[in-house]
C-alpha cells in the first residue's frame, strides 16, 4: 500500500511539473526529474534516477513544437518508478511500464487542452463587456485542467499501485515484457530521427556523420560533450564565415550577434562543470 | 498618451514567463494567455477608455502562437506600439504579432526546444545513469540563463520597436544555422550511444560459433542503430506517418527483437 503522504507529495510534485512543462520549463516538467524525485520520496532514489534518464534519453527530440500533443512520458516516467519500487523488480520493469502509460496519458493531455477552450470562450464574453478582470481570471482558470490532466492519473495509480503491480505480474507473459525492454531499447531512435527531420540535415549533413563517427568508432575516449565541444568549435568557425561574408551589414548587426552568440558559450561552460 | 515605465515591462516579463500557457486551447492556443500576459499595459493605456479596452481585449484574445523564449519580442515590439498610438493602428498590432510569430516559432523551436534540450538533458541523463544526481543541476542552470536571456528579449522588443524585432529574428538565423551545426553533431552522436540494442543470436556450427552482433560491429559499429534511425526517419517522411503511430511502429519492432532467440529457435525448430 503506498502511503497517503507519498501520495500527496507526489501530487504536488506533478502539479508543479506540468506547470513548470507550460511555462519555465526549468527541469521538473521533464521525466529524468519525474523519475528522481518519485524514487527519492518512495526511498529508492538510485531506480528513480535510471528509470528517469532512460526515459529522458528516450524521449530526446520529442517536444511539442507547435503545441503538438506529444505522450506523457513525465506521468510516464513518475508511475514507471512508482510501480518498479512497489514491485521491487528493478528499474527494467518500470522502463517497460512507463512507455505504454505515457502513450495512455496522452488522450488526458488532449482533453485539457480541450477543456480550456471553456475558459477562452468565458474570456471572449467578457471581453465584450469590456471586463478585463473577468479575461484575466480566465488564464487563471486555465491552469486547472493541466493540473487535473496529471494529477488525476497519479493519485488513480499510486491509491492502486499494488493491485495494478499484481495484474501485470499475473496476466503480462514474459515474452511481451522482454519484448518492451527491447523496444525501450530502440525507441531513442523515434526522437533522434524527429530532431533529423526537424534540424537542416540536407544542408548540415557532414556533422552528423562526424558525430556518428566519434561516438561509434571511439565511444572508450569521446563523450556526448566533447563531441558537443567540437560542434560547438564548427559552429563558431559557421559564425566567423557567415560575418565576413556579409561586410555591408549595417553597423548594429554584429553588436547584436555577440550577445546570443556569448550566452550559448557561457552554457557550454556550465555544461563543462 | 499615457507612459509606461519599467515596472509595467517587468510585469508583462513575469506575467510572460508563466502564464502564457496557462489557458492554451485548441482553438486560440495561446491568445487567452497573450491577453493576460498585456494586461497590465492594457490597464494602465486603457484603464479609463472602454472603448479601446474592448477592442484591445478582443485584438489580444485572437489567435496566437509562438515559440515561449521569442515570444518576448513579440510581446515588447506589441507594448512599443500601444505606448505609442494606442489602438488606432489595430492592423498594424495584429500584424506584427501574426507576422512574427510562425518564423520566430522557428527559430526558437529550433534554438530552445531541439538543440538547447537535447545537449542538456543527454548529458544529464548520462549522469544520472552512473548513478549521479548531479547533472540535474544542468536543466536547472541552463533554465536560469534562458530566463535571464528572455527578459533581455523583452527589453530588445520594446526598446527597438517592430522593424528591429524583425531584423533580430533575421540575425537569429545565422545564429540557429550555427546551433544547427552542434546539434547535428550531437544527434549523430546521440545514435550508438543512446539506442543500446544489441543482437543475442548465435549460431553454433560444430566447433565454430557465429555471433551476429560481432559480424554487425565487423561491417561498422553502431549499424544497427543506425539502421533503425534511418528506418524511422524515412517512415516519418511519410504522409500518414507521425510521431505517436511512430512509437507503435518501434514496440513492434521491439516485440520482435526482444524474443528473436525464442523465434530463431521456433523457425529452426520446424524444420
Amino acid at each position: 500500500m503506498v502511503s497517503i503522504v507519498v501520495i500527496f507529495a507526489l501530487s504536488l510534485y506533478v502539479a508543479i511539473a506540468v506547470l513548470d512543462q507550460i511555462s519555465i520549463q526549468i527541469g521538473p516538467y521533464s521525466p529524468i526529474f519525474g523519475g528522481a524525485v518519485t524514487g527519492l520520496i518512495m526511498g529508492d532514489l538510485k531506480t528513480g534516477l535510471i528509470v528517469g534518464a532512460t526515459l529522458q534519453l528516450m524521449t530526446l527530440g520529442v517536444a511539442t513544437y507547435g503545441g503538438a500533443t506529444v505522450p506523457d512520458f513525465l506521468t510516464g516516467s513518475i508511475m514507471g518508478t512508482a510501480y518498479a519500487i512497489i514491485a521491487g523488480k528493478g528499474a527494467e520493469y518500470g522502463i517497460g511500464l512507463a512507455v505504454p502509460i505515457g502513450l495512455l496519458l496522452t488522450q488526458l493531455d488532449i482533453l485539457a487542452r480541450m477543456a480550456n477552450m471553456f475558459f477562452q470562450h468565458r474570456a471572449d464574453h467578457f471581453a465584450a463587456e469590456g471586463n478585463y478582470r473577468g479575461v484575466e481570471r480566465q488564464n487563471i482558470w486555465g491552469m486547472v485542467p493541466w493540473i487535473l490532466s496529471r494529477v488525476i492519473p497519479v493519485v488513480v495509480g499510486l491509491v492502486f499501485g499494488q493491485a495494478v503491480v499484481n495484474a501485470i505480474n499475473t496476466f503480462i507473459p514474459a515474452w511481451f515484457m522482454m519484448g518492451l525492454k527491447a523496444a525501450g531499447m530502440i525507441l531513442p531512435a523515434m526522437g533522434i530521427a524527429i530532431l533529423m527531420r526537424y534540424l537542416p540535415l540536407k544542408s548540415y549533413w557532414p556533422f552528423f556523420i562526424i558525430g556518428f563517427v566519434l561516438m561509434a568508432y571511439f565511444s572508450k575516449t569521446f563523450s556526448i560533450l566533447g563531441v558537443a565541444l567540437l560542434g560547438l568549435a564548427a559552429a563558431g568557425v559557421y559564425m566567423m564565415n557567415a560575418n565576413k561574408t556579409q561586410p555591408a551589414a549595417p553597423a548594429p548587426k554584429p553588436a547584436a550577434k555577440a550577445d546570443p552568440s556569448d550566452l550559448y558559450a557561457d552554457e557550454e561552460v556550465e555544461v563543462n562543470d | 498618451m499615457t507612459k509606461l515605465d519599467a515596472k509595467d515591462i517587468k510585469k508583462v516579463y513575469w506575467r510572460n514567463i508563466f502564464g502564457l500557457q496557462w489557458g492554451w486551447n485548441y482553438e486560440r492556443m495561446q491568445g487567452l494567455g497573450y491577453s493576460w500576459v498585456m494586461m497590465p499595459v492594457l490597464k494602465k493605456l486603457y484603464g479609463d477608455k472602454p472603448d479601446e479596452m474592448k477592442k484591445a481585449l478582443k485584438t489580444h484574445l485572437g489567435y496566437f502562437n509562438t515559440s515561449q523564449p521569442m515570444s518576448h519580442l513579440i510581446i515588447g515590439a506589441d507594448i512599443g506600439i500601444e505606448e505609442a498610438t494606442g489602438m488606432q493602428d489595430e492592423e498594424a498590432i495584429v500584424g506584427l504579432k501574426t507576422g512574427l510569430m510562425g518564423p520566430l516559432a522557428g527559430v526558437g523551436d529550433t534554438l530552445f526546444l531541439a538543440i538547447y534540450r537535447t545537449i542538456i538533458f543527454s548529458i544529464a541523463a548520462y549522469m544520472a545513469l552512473s548513478g549521479s544526481p548531479v547533472g540535474l543541476l544542468l536543466p536547472v542552470v541552463g533554465g536560469i540563463l534562458l530566463l535571464v536571456l528572455r527578459y533581455w528579449f523583452t527589453g530588445v522588443g520594446y526598446k527597438q520597436g517592430a522593424r528591429l524585432a524583425t531584423e533580430f529574428a533575421e540575425q537569429m538565423k545565422t545564429l540557429t544555422n550555427a546551433a544547427s551545426i552542434l546539434g547535428l553533431s550531437v544527434v549523430g552522436a546521440l545514435i550508438p550511444s543512446v539506442i543500446t540494442y544489441t543482437l543475442d543470436l548465435k549460431y553454433t556450427m560444430g566447433k565454430v560459433t557465429l555471433n551476429a552482433q560481432d559480424m554487425l560491429n565487423q561491417i561498422m559499429p553502431g549499424l544497427l542503430p543506425l539502421g533503425i534511425v534511418l528506418l524511422s526517419y524515412w517512415l516519418l517522411g511519410k504522409k500518414s506517418m507521425n510521431s505517436t503511430k511512430l512509437i507503435f511502429v518501434l514496440i513492434a519492432l521491439g516485440m520482435v527483437l526482444g524474443n528473436l532467440t525464442n523465434i530463431v529457435n521456433g523457425i529452426a525448430g520446424l524444420f
